[in-house]
């Protein structure tokens, strides 16, 4: 035997993620774990391990892993994509894996509120933009008046986030 | 005359307008000339993003069409905004449906993306713009015996294939120009680690315990201050020395990069929003060789 095959564990959920945008990479993780040795995340909480949910993927546990919040506990700080020797990006790839959970309804409820006021405002902190804010931004001789345009942001979400 | 379009996003203007300030008047000082773009709208990082790749691409590619419209490269200050951006871009200029589909919705509004704007963060403006001679010969008032710790945040310097700042490994850019202003600066463990910023909005506990670890790494190193490029990762690094364990005495001050370099580039503290700042900067702005 000269020529070694190199066995690559698969899934009808492995397959499905590498079809979508940031998904293609899962099927180079060698599991290896040194994407949970390099995480902040897991570092200070034990409920959340990198290496573990990928091999919930490789294993196709889809259910599981859609319904879980441990997709979205990523910082997508990319630290263990720094140091991936196998050139894996597991930020992308639970990127692709919350989409996936949000089409299937599966969104945790302070990105689906945050969305809701982003395509309603244009941006993120119009209720937190007050008199004192403008009161600030006017010391410092800034220009008070943010000029946001709020049509587009929920043009784009009826059709790509609500499908109509 | 450099000329940009600076995207300022959605927390600096509100949560940090000292940085927005600071970035001005400083990018002003070094030759560099700023509009700030209108009628912008939020660029989808982190909560779009992770629902809808299409509407990302929409979001962020929308505001590369607005760079379009101004003729010019645009400046991010903020690193989400700077990592969007560049990552959208990046994906509009290697797919040609992806680009087909954003210009189709785009042409609505008479905008077009064509991909002739750049996107440059902050520090790319200061080391590849303006460059760090520059900056030295624009310091008239150096800081003395102050030690700094430079914190770049995540996307700011990763992934380097697409943003192109920095070495994400072993950044230097912000550590540079701490020492230009005459500063000493300081590595301390786990310099590139994430702030925990991004992680707030679903563990708070936890978000706050990295940006703790940080804090604890730049104080075991004896740092007199930090200093950013990201008004998240300067709002965390901040915030986070407010809670239980922390004395008020132990907090070190957190400065972003164009607030520090601004006295010492002659810019008058007034100007730069230092009343804003949570933690007392003092220890900082005493040791310039002019203070007052």
């Amino acid at each position: 035997m000269t020529d070694k095959e190199r066995f690559v564990p698969t899934s009808d959920f492995v397959e499905e993620l590498s079809k979508r945008p940031g998904g293609e990479g899962i099927s180079k993780c060698v599991q290896c774990g040194i994407c949970t040795a390099s995480c902040m995340v897991a570092n200070e909480t034990d409920k959340y391990r990198p290496r573990k949910l990928i091999q919930k993927i490789i294993l196709g546990k889809r259910e599981e892993v859609l319904s879980s919040e441990l997709p979205w506990l990523c910082m997508t700080c990319r630290m263990c994509e720094e140091r991936c020797q196998e050139g894996v990006s597991i930020a992308e790839i639970f990127r692709a894996v919350r989409e996936l959970a949000a089409e299937e309804g599966h969104i945790p409820d302070v990105f689906s509120d945050t969305v809701n006021l982003i395509a309603e405002d244009g941006w993120m902190l119009a209720d937190s933009y007050t008199d004192f804010q403008e009161d600030d931004r006017l010391d410092l001789e800034l220009d008070p008046n943010l000029g946001w345009n709020c049509e587009f942001s929920k043009k784009i979400k009826k059709r790509y986030i609500d499908g109509e | 005359m450099k000329e940009l379009v600076i995207y300022v996003g959605c927390t600096t203007p509100v949560r940090l307008p000292s940085y927005e300030r600071a970035t001005k008047l400083v990018l002003e000082k070094l030759g560099v000339n700023l509009v700030d773009m209108k009628d912008a709208n939020c660029c989808g990082t982190q909560f779009v993003e992770s629902l809808s790749h299409k509407a990302f691409i929409a979001m962020s590619g929308r505001i590369l069409a607005l760079g379009e419209e101004y003729s010019r490269d645009i400046l991010a200050i903020c690193g989400a905004c700077s990592g969007s951006l560049k990552m959208v871009k990046h994906e509009l200029d290697n797919d040609a449906e992806l680009r087909d589909e954003l210009n189709e919705l785009l042409a609505e509004e008479d905008l077009e993306y064509t991909g002739s704007s750049r996107v440059k963060h902050l520090l790319q403006v200061l080391n590849e713009d303006i460059g760090y001679e520059a900056i030295e010969r624009a310091v008239v008032n150096p800081y003395s015996n102050l030690r700094l710790a430079a914190h770049y945040g995540c996307h700011v310097t990763r992934p380097f294939e697409i943003v192109q700042v920095d070495d994400p490994e072993n950044p230097t850019i912000i550590d540079r120009i701490i020492e230009i202003i005459g500063a000493e600066q300081v590595n301390y463990t786990g310099k590139t680690r994430c702030c925990g910023g991004p992680l707030l909005a679903m563990d708070e506990g936890v978000a706050t315990k990295i940006g703790i670890d940080k804090i604890r790494n730049i104080q075991n190193a004896s740092a007199d201050g930090l200093v950013t490029a990201c008004q998240f990762c300067n709002i965390q690094l901040t915030q986070c020395q407010f809670g239980e364990g922390m004395e008020p005495e132990e907090r070190i001050p957190v400065l972003t990069l164009p607030q520090l370099m601004g006295p010492a580039l002659g810019i008058p503290m007034d100007d730069l929003g230092i009343w804003l700042n949570r933690i007392d900067s003092k220890p900082v702005f005493g040791t310039l060789q002019e203070a007052k």
